[in-house]
């Protein structure tokens, strides 16, 4: 089970999975976002490529903005999928 | 074990339950665990993605040999699939020029000790080979 939660404080919760299945849903959300913002992974267990796409079209147009998405919290098996894919050169990663 | 999954990636919830059942009567880490959740869906995705023309199920067949885990996905009245010409991923090119696509085969291949694809009667069969022991994810 996947849930993203906006909180309105510029802080986005993940928790579950994102896998293929969960990515419209994580999108109606991220979609919204305007801001430089943080995303907490302290909920999320796992994340596959597809979920990988998602934050990446994210953090590509708020960069294209001149804002970008900081991520909090990730797992240490999240933490090398981001390193293996060469995410941890894209996002701030904390 | 094996099970045939219905080619749409709603099955994914089933297909996790399938492979936690099988893995947890294992004696590996939570690494291995998310290492073949991982390999799985994304060999599964893709079949489901780039194999349209048929609406046969998709077999997933996991075994235990010696110190390995094997974990086959079998597709059914498919075209062949020459996985030599999937581009590499650039992992280390700017945002701006990171595209979609490939980087759930090159996750995969970074995952796991060894990929497999077989063609022969229109049957696609992809296996991957993991070590039990503590993984590097």
């Amino acid at each position: 089970m996947f849930e993203i939660q906006n909180s309105g404080s510029a802080v986005i919760r993940l928790s579950g999975r994102l896998d293929a299945s969960q990515t419209d849903k994580a999108r109606e959300v991220l979609i919204q976002l305007q801001d430089s913002s943080v995303i907490d992974f302290s909920e999320l267990d796992y994340i596959s490529s597809a979920g990988l796409g998602v934050l990446l079209g994210t953090q590509k147009r708020l960069v294209e903005a001149g804002k970008g998405l900081k991520l909090i919290n990730l797992n240490q098996h999240i933490r090398e999928i981001f390193r293996i894919a060469g995410f941890d050169h894209i996002f701030e990663i904390e | 074990m094996e099970k045939k999954f219905d080619r749409q990636f709603d099955a994914l919830d089933g297909i996790f339950e399938f492979v936690s059942g099988f893995i947890s009567k294992l004696d590996t880490d939570a690494g291995v665990a998310y290492s073949i959740n991982l390999a799985v869906e994304e060999l599964f995705t893709n079949m489901v993605k780039y194999n349209s023309g048929t609406a046969d199920k998709i077999l997933i067949r996991m075994n235990r040999d010696d110190k390995n885990l094997v974990l086959q996905l079998v597709d059914f009245d498919v075209e062949p699939f020459d996985p030599d010409m999937v581009q590499n991923v650039a992992t280390d090119q700017p945002i701006d020029d990171r595209r979609p696509g490939g980087l759930g085969l090159h996750l995969v291949k970074s995952i796991v000790d060894r990929i497999t694809y077989e063609y022969a009667n229109r049957q696609m069969t992809v296996t991957v080979v993991k070590r039990l022991e503590r993984s590097n994810v």
